[in-house]
C-alpha cells in the first residue's frame, strides 16, 4: 500500500474507532446500557471497576485517543508520523490489556470494546508501516 | 586527439554521479536509522504507559480480591467451629429456629449480614438456643437466581452461611450482571467453598429444588420483601419474628420473647 493509502486507511480506521468510543462514552455518563445484541457482557464491563481509570472513563480515554490520532493525520511529516504511530502503539497496548481483563477477570465480552480493540491494532500496524516506509527527506505537507 | 579528454571529462562526472549516489545512500540509511530510533522510542514510551495505565486500572480488582480475602477471613472467624448441615447453622437440638429470608442481590439484606447476624451467631446460634437457616429467594432479578443456585452448591459442602456472607461483603450493584462465573468463584474461594463443585450444582435439580422450596415457604408465610425473620419451635409451625431485622437489639428482644414462651 502506497504511503498516501496507509494515510488514507488510517483516517478511515480511527474514525470508525472515534465512532465507538463516542457511543461508549455517551452511554457511560448516561448511565445507560451499551446495546450488545452478540455477547451480553457490556453492562458488566461498562459497570466494573475496570471500566475508569484514575476516575476518569476509560471510554472517554479511548475518544481523546482516537481525537488526537486524527489531528496526527491532518498532517504527513515526521514528527506528526511518530506521534500516531506512539498513540496507537499505546492504544493497543491499553486494549490488548483490557480484552485480557475481560477474558480473564470479568468472564464478559463487550461487543463494542473488541471492535474498539481491533481498530487499535489495526492503527498501530498502519501507524508503524507509515513511519518505516515515508519517502526519505520528505516534505512537509498537509 | 579529443577522445581522452572526453573520458576524462566522464570519468570526472561518472565520480561525481558515484559520490552523490553514495551521499544518497547513506543519507536513507541514516534517516532510515532516525525512523527507527524514533519509532522504537514511541514504542518504549508507549509500553511504559501502558504498564502503568494497567496497574492503576488493575489496583481496583487487587483491592476487591484483597476485600473479598478479608470477608473470607471474617466470616470464617464468625462461624468458626459452628456445625452446618444441609444449610441449618447450629445445633440442630436448638429449641428455636430462625429462618432468614432473603434475596443475595438484596442490599438491605447485606446490611442485615453485617449488623445482626454477627449478634445472632454469638448470642443464639454458638449457646445452643437458635438454629439458624436461610431461604434464598430471587425475585430481584437473574443475578439473584444465579447466586442462590452457586449457594445452594454452597450448602451441600457444608458453607452456605459463609458463602452468604462473603457474597454481602462483595455484593455488587442491583442487575448489573456482576454475578459472573469469576466472581462467584471468586466469593465461593474466600469463602472456603470448592468452586469448581458448587458452580456445576447451580443447573443441578438440588439447586432447583432448593429455589422451589424457599419461594414456597415465602408463600405461605407471606413474606412480602426481604429480609424477613420467621421463627419455629421444633418441627412447629414458622411465624414472622415481630422484629427490626436491621436492630440487633430488637431481634434480640424478639427472640428472647420466643425462648421464653
Amino acid at each position: 500500500m502506497s504511503p498516501r493509502g496507509l494515510r488514507a486507511a488510517s483516517i478511515a480506521v480511527a474514525a470508525v474507532g472515534l465512532a465507538v468510543a463516542a457511543y461508549l462514552t455517551i452511554v457511560h455518563y448516561a448511565g445507560g446500557t451499551p446495546v450488545c445484541a452478540v455477547t451480553h457482557g457490556c453492562e458488566v464491563v461498562q459497570k466494573s471497576a475496570y471500566s475508569e481509570l484514575a476516575g476518569v472513563p476509560v471510554a472517554l480515554l479511548g475518544l481523546i485517543t482516537y481525537g488526537a490520532i486524527l489531528v496526527t493525520l491532518t498532517r504527513d511529516d515526521e514528527p506528526a508520523r511518530t506521534a500516531c504511530a506512539f498513540l496507537a502503539l499505546a492504544g493497543f497496548g491499553f486494549s490488548a490489556w483490557l480484552t485480557w481483563v475481560e477474558v480473564s477477570r470479568l468472564d464478559a465480552i463487550c461487543s463494542w470494546c473488541v471492535a474498539s480493540a481491533i481498530c487499535m491494532t489495526l492503527l498501530a500496524g498502519l501507524s508503524v508501516a507509515r513511519v518505516l516506509r515515508a519517502p526519505a527527506g520528505q516534505a512537509v505537507t498537509t | 586527439m579529443s577522445a581522452p579528454t572526453s573520458t576524462r571529462r566522464e570519468r570526472l562526472e561518472q565520480r561525481r554521479a558515484d559520490r552523490r549516489a553514495a551521499e544518497r545512500a547513506a543519507a536513507q540509511a541514516a534517516a532510515r536509522r532516525r525512523r527507527l530510533i524514533r519509532l522504537g522510542a514511541a514504542a518504549a514510551v508507549a509500553a511504559v504507559l501502558v504498564v502503568v495505565a494497567a496497574l492503576a486500572s488493575s489496583s481496583h480488582g487487587t483491592a476487591n480480591r484483597a476485600t473479598t480475602a478479608s470477608a473470607g477471613k471474617q466470616a470464617a472467624a464468625l462461624f468458626a467451629g459452628l456445625p452446618e448441615h444441609n444449610g441449618v447453622l447450629g445445633d440442630p437440638k436448638a429449641p428455636l429456629t430462625l429462618t432468614e429470608y432473603v434475596d443475595l442481590q438484596c442490599p438491605v439484606c447485606a446490611r442485615e449480614s453485617a449488623v445482626t447476624l454477627p449478634t445472632v451467631v454469638r448470642d443464639y446460634v454458638r449457646t445452643g438456643k437458635v438454629r439458624l437457616q436461610a431461604r434464598t429467594l430471587h425475585f430481584i432479578g437473574p443475578d439473584s437466581e444465579r447466586a442462590a443456585r452457586v449457594a445452594a452448591g454452597a450448602e451441600q459442602q457444608g458453607k452456605l452461611f459463609r458463602f452468604l456472607t462473603v457474597f454481602y461483603a462483595q455484593q455488587g450493584t442491583e442487575n448489573t450482571g456482576y454475578v459472573t462465573d469469576a466472581f462467584l468463584r471468586r466469593v465461593a474461594a474466600a469463602a472456603g467453598v470448592d468452586a469448581g463443585p458448587a458452580l456445576a450444582q447451580a443447573d443441578s435439580a438440588f439447586a432447583t429444588g432448593r429455589l422451589a422450596r424457599a419461594d414456597a415457604d415465602a408463600t405461605r408465610l407471606g413474606v412480602s420483601g426481604t429480609p424477613t425473620l420467621a421463627v419455629s419451635r421444633g418441627g412447629g409451625q414458622a411465624h414472622l419474628l415481630a422484629a427490626d431485622a436491621l436492630d440487633p437489639q430488637s431481634v434480640s428482644r424478639a427472640l428472647n420473647a420466643e425462648l421464653a414462651r
